[in-house]
């Protein structure tokens, strides 16, 4: 059965665990001058663990720093207050175990999709043969096969979100960090990609951790969702998905499937009711 | 799969379609031609009925007869290769010095205190009055003529490849760190291509700007080149000699300039602007 453990506040036991998957430990990121009183507080005490090979969903409503705490735990933002643990120690830079797609993909505008796909495939020390094959297979798995010497500007949104997809997932990283990957897709192809994602996770055991608007996407493809509040961001619940590994299309038809969803609207829609009204 | 990519093939038609010159750019490419065989035309004639003092202006066929006399000579052609060899070599050696003294002004700001008043004070001023102090440096010929046109090239590149380099989009660099890219790396392979656009406006903006300093110096100090040849034609009252240099300096200018267009369009391909 369903099991819905709802932490108000996420404890942080996190200190005498073993440290494997990725630890948050009460981070808070401001944005400005704090000091000046102008700056804007993003994040508020942030503390969340995310199990080795977890599929991890972080759900809220828009501005509440679902982007910058994505970029804290890839390395890209100087980690402000508390800390941030992988299995590879604390996190100070950005490193290739940590790959991300970023919300506005991030292509680099002269080089063709193949191209930006060898970039990362490059960087890993892999060379000719090898490298363009496996360019080839991921370029093909995000469905851009016949584009592959196509510019990003040559490229619909949707297209470009998938070159970016492919030229994260063709690094093979350990832990995967995804802005809202799938947001500019169309609904047909968006559940074939979030089949894909879960086929691979499931494949390779990476840690996923997951940003997204859309409630259903999140139960369909996470092990744990949790729920931001409006700016300062926190995490407001944390919540099973007690859902059978193996997810298809009968899953969306689930009894089970259908009451989270549910269950988590309408805790998204409190947060979201929370931030129009400003607090 | 079939559907995703049967809807968004269209946007690569234009690419492929190339080699061919499309139909609205052949009328432009003809306007403007029209335009010009106009003005000659009228140049022609003008000068043919006599409604202008032939020695004020002489008809374009004396002056085209005399560069093609001139070509036959040889005179022609080492007058344009000292004049371009000067401009060039000066434009080098400013997009030498300017390119990296632009890009290190954006990512140390010790060199940013050292050059910015510098920049501040040189660009505007008139570099051609620095001519007698580069005469009495490094004599009349070749050296001071090109590092004039280096001296002044400089500036207009220093500028652009400092604004291209400052205050660059996060987020290509932000990818390239997250693939593995170490920092030095990344000013190559991520900071350059991001500026080539501004650093090319840059060069593009040098380029007359040493031709005309060329021009000017070789006018000043004499000798061969187009500028010095012409100045000479003055001095013999030979206004046809003078209008056979203006006719060479345009061609040649348009050749010089339009290479660059070119050169643009190539490394450019990427950009939206190839595309519009
Ligand atoms: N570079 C920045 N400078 C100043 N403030 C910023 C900056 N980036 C984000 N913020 C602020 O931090 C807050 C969180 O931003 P963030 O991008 O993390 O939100 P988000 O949850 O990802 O939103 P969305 O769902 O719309 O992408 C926002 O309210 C924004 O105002
Ligand atoms: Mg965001």
């Amino acid at each position: 059965m369903t099991t819905v453990a709802m932490a108000a506040d996420a404890r942080h036991e996190a200190a005498d665990r073993a440290r494997t998957g990725i630890h948050i430990d009460n981070v808070t990121h401001s944005y400005g001058a704090r000091a000046s009183g102008r700056g804007v507080v993003a994040l508020n005490r942030i503390c969340l663990d995310i199990a080795d090979g977890e599929f991890h969903a972080l759900l809220g409503p828009s501005g509440c720093g679902k982007s910058t705490l994505l970029y804290l735990i890839g390395g890209f933002l100087p980690i402000q207050e508390g800390a941030i643990v992988t299995t590879n120690g604390p996190v100070t830079q950005p490193g290739p175990d940590r790959a991300i797609v970023f919300q506005n993909f991030a292509l680099f505008p002269w080089k063709t999709v193949k191209q930006n796909v060898l970039y990362g495939l490059r960087k890993q020390g892999l060379k000719g043969e090898d490298a363009e094959e496996r360019a080839r297979d991921y370029i093909n798995l995000v469905h851009l096969s016949g584009f592959e010497d196509a510019y990003p500007s040559q490229l619909s949104g949707g297209m470009q979100q998938r070159a970016a997809i492919a030229r994260t997932l063709a690094v093979d990283p350990k832990t995967l960090l995804m802005d809202e990957p799938f947001g500019a897709l169309d609904a047909q192809t968006r559940r074939v990609m979030q089949e894909e994602l879960r086929a691979i996770w499931g494949r390779s055991r990476k840690t996923v951790v997951f940003v997204t608007h859309d409630v259903q996407e999140a139960v369909f493809l996470a092990d744990r969702i949790s729920i931001m509040s409006s700016r300062p961001g926190r995490i407001e619940h944390v919540i099973d998905v007690s859902l059978p590994r193996d997810r298809g299309e009968d899953t969306l038809e689930d009894r089970e499937f259908i009451h989270l969803s549910e269950q988590i609207w309408r805790l998204v829609r409190e947060q979201a009711v929370a931030a129009t009204r400003g607090r | 799969m079939a559907t995703v990519q049967a809807t968004s093939r269209g946007s690569l038609k234009a690419k492929r379609a190339t080699p061919r010159i499309a139909p609205d750019r052949l009328v432009d490419i003809t306007v403007q031609a029209g335009v010009i065989v106009v003005l000659c035309l009228a140049w022609e004639f003008g000068a043919r009925v006599g409604a202008i003092n032939p020695f004020l202006l002489p008809s374009l066929s004396d002056v085209l007869a005399r560069i093609w006399a001139d070509a036959m000579s040889g005179t022609v052609f080492v007058d344009l290769g000292l004049t371009l060899y000067r401009t060039l070599a000066g434009f080098l050696i400013a997009a030498a010095l300017g390119i990296p003294i632009g890009v290190l002004m954006a990512r140390s700001a010790t060199v940013r205190w050292f050059f910015d008043p510098l920049i501040s004070v040189g660009f505007p001023m008139p570099k051609i009055a620095f001519l007698p102090i580069f005469i009495l440096w490094f004599d009349i010929y070749d050296t001071s003529k090109i590092i004039m046109v280096t001296f002044s090239c400089f500036f207009p590149i220093v500028a652009a490849t400092y604004a291209g380099t400052t205050g660059q989009d996060k987020w290509p660099i932000w990818s390239a760190r997250a693939l593995g890219a170490r920092e030095h790396e990344i000013l190559w392979e991520v900071r350059l291509p991001l500026a080539l656009p501004q650093i090319l406006t840059g060069l593009q903006v040098a380029l007359p700007v040493g031709m005309i300093t060329t021009i000017v110096t070789e006018m000043l100090m004499g000798g061969r080149g187009v500028g010095g040849s012409m100045i000479m034609a003055g001095r013999f009252a030979d206004s046809v000699g003078v209008f056979a240099g203006i006719v060479e300096i345009v061609f040649l200018g348009f050749a010089v300039v339009r290479s660059l267009e070119m050169l643009r369009a190539r490394l450019l391909v990427w950009h939206p602007e190839a595309r519009k």
